[in-house]
């Protein structure tokens, strides 16, 4: 019996599929680095704490870095490659000495938040990476771990030393400001923020902090009309943060002044961080964060994300 | 045709069936303040705000442009036409973030409004408790409330 197929070679789909295999086999080499640094200082927590953050943070956020063989194979290894080099950038717990003792803090404080809303560790990664997941019960261990840090006492005079210097200077009107400090990506500090209408009060107990939340006309008048879902353009909030000064018993005031944050909205001019202008200005000479780098919004913009669902605003208003 | 609909459609509900669809909640409506004409928010500005921790309270103080005035200037003299509001809140942790408390439930909206008697200056207080904002008619304390409210330090707002 006589037949007209071809030999294999010679077959439209093997060459194909030989050329694509030759391809993957070649894309291989094309392999970024992904190198593990030493260890300069790392995280000292509790042993329990130590293993929970190890197995889930890790790989993306330490100097070592455990690839598994089948993250080692191009395309997936550009994807685990770019995913290392990203949260190494953001968070390196082998570098952990780098950062001052209120930035460790507040690093550990963000995680924990970023876990809970489910945005840590990444569910892409998490779905190969099932070792990697923090269950309810690594949760709470967690969780109980930063609250048996948070220590309430009174304020010591230093505090209200320094609470009340810049206390008399405001009130002498000496804090004026004559040029309106910018931030990096164009955003001015606006010094309205303090006659619109407060939206909401929060206590942050993880950074000593009491906070009010200043909403413009625009902002107001959304929430009046339940038109905040997405905000409306040029709505703006000021939160402004203030350090604790607890008392013998326990009323917390405010005390210095630490910091006014605004976000504005605009859909299109901030189109390519989420629809909102952030800016950070320290201190009462409205000192603008993240100097002359305007790569200070993608702070903001990682710690926001969760609430994608909420527009991106933490704060839930109060109608009044 | 029809069928394809109704494959698009089938679709579409298991999707929808298996994002995650909690309802987006919006509003602090715990913490809201309810419209009453036995105060107004609108046009005061913040003076202050402070906890109790050892109550779990959460309050802000308002005031109108002359109250604010006095407060920064120690509320030595008392004016007339000036207007202190002082809400309460309780406090709730925040689902949004694990080392936050927001206001939960209203606790007491307390209200002093000055006014020109005479030669002399009148100090009215009023205390309206809870949700319903009932007026306390309990009166006795008022003059320590006063003293409490008059005596807040201004935060520092640059």
């Amino acid at each position: 019996m006589r037949t007209n197929r071809k030999p294999l070679y010679q077959r439209k789909a093997f060459i194909i599929i030989m050329i694509l295999f030759l391809g993957f086999v070649g894309i291989q080499f094309v392999r970024p680095d992904v190198p593990n640094p030493p260890v300069t200082g790392d995280l000292e927590v509790p042993a329990d704490v130590k293993a929970i953050v190890q197995r889930a943070c890790y790989d993306c956020h330490s100097n070592n870095t455990n690839l598994r063989w089948y993250d080692k194979i191009v395309p997936v290894y550009w994807g685990v490659a770019s995913h290392i080099k990203d949260g190494r950038a953001d968070l390196n717990f082998s570098e952990w000495n780098k950062l001052a003792p209120a930035d460790q803090k507040a690093k550990l404080w963000e995680s924990i938040n970023q876990i809970i809303s489910g945005a840590m560790p990444l569910p892409s990664y998490t779905a190969v990476h099932t070792e990697a997941k923090v269950s309810p019960a690594d949760l709470a261990v967690l969780k109980n771990y930063l609250a048996s840090m948070v220590h309430n006492k009174p304020a010591d005079t230093a505090a209200i030393n320094a609470a009340d210097k810049q206390y008399q200077h405001w009130e002498k009107n000496e804090t004026a400001i004559a040029k309106l400090p910018t931030a990096a990506n164009g955003i001015a500090y606006i010094p309205d923020y303090k006659n619109w209408q407060p939206i909401s009060t929060t206590e942050r107990f993880d950074n000593n902090t009491l906070r009010v939340i200043f909403g413009n006309d625009i902002a107001v008048k959304a929430i009046k009309e339940n038109n905040i879902h997405p905000w409306p353009n040029g709505a703006i909030f000021a939160k402004v943060a203030w350090a604790q000064l607890q008392d013998k018993d326990g009323t917390t005031h405010t005390g210095e002044f630490k910091q006014v944050e605004y976000m504005i909205k605009d859909d299109k001019k901030y189109a390519s961080t989420y629809g909102w202008g952030w800016a950070r200005f320290k201190t009462p000479k409205m000192v603008p964060y993240g100097g002359a780098n305007v790569l200070f919004t993608n702070e903001c913009m990682n710690c926001h994300k969760p609430m994608a669902a909420e527009d991106f605003v933490f704060t839930l208003p109060i109608k009044h | 045709m029809k069928a394809l609909y109704s494959l698009l459609a089938a679709c579409t509900l298991m999707l929808a069936a298996c994002s995650d669809n909690k309802p987006v909640e919006l509003y602090n409506n715990k913490a809201a303040l309810p419209s009453s004409p036995k105060y107004n928010l609108d046009g005061l500005k913040v003076i202050t705000s402070f906890v109790n921790k050892t109550k779990g309270t959460a309050s802000t103080l308002y005031g109108n442009d002359l109250a604010l005035k006095a407060a920064i200037e120690g509320n030595k003299i008392i004016a007339a036409k000036e207007v202190f509001t002082l809400v309460t809140w309780k406090q709730q942790d925040d689902d949004h973030w694990f080392g936050a408390k927001i206001p939960s439930d209203v606790e007491s909206v307390e209200v002093i409004k000055t006014a020109s008697s005479g030669n002399n200056v009148a100090v009215n207080y009023e205390q309206l408790e809870g949700r319903n904002l009932d007026l306390k008619t309990d009166t006795s304390g008022q003059a320590e409330r006063i003293k409490y409210i008059l005596g807040q330090k201004p935060s520092v707002l640059p």
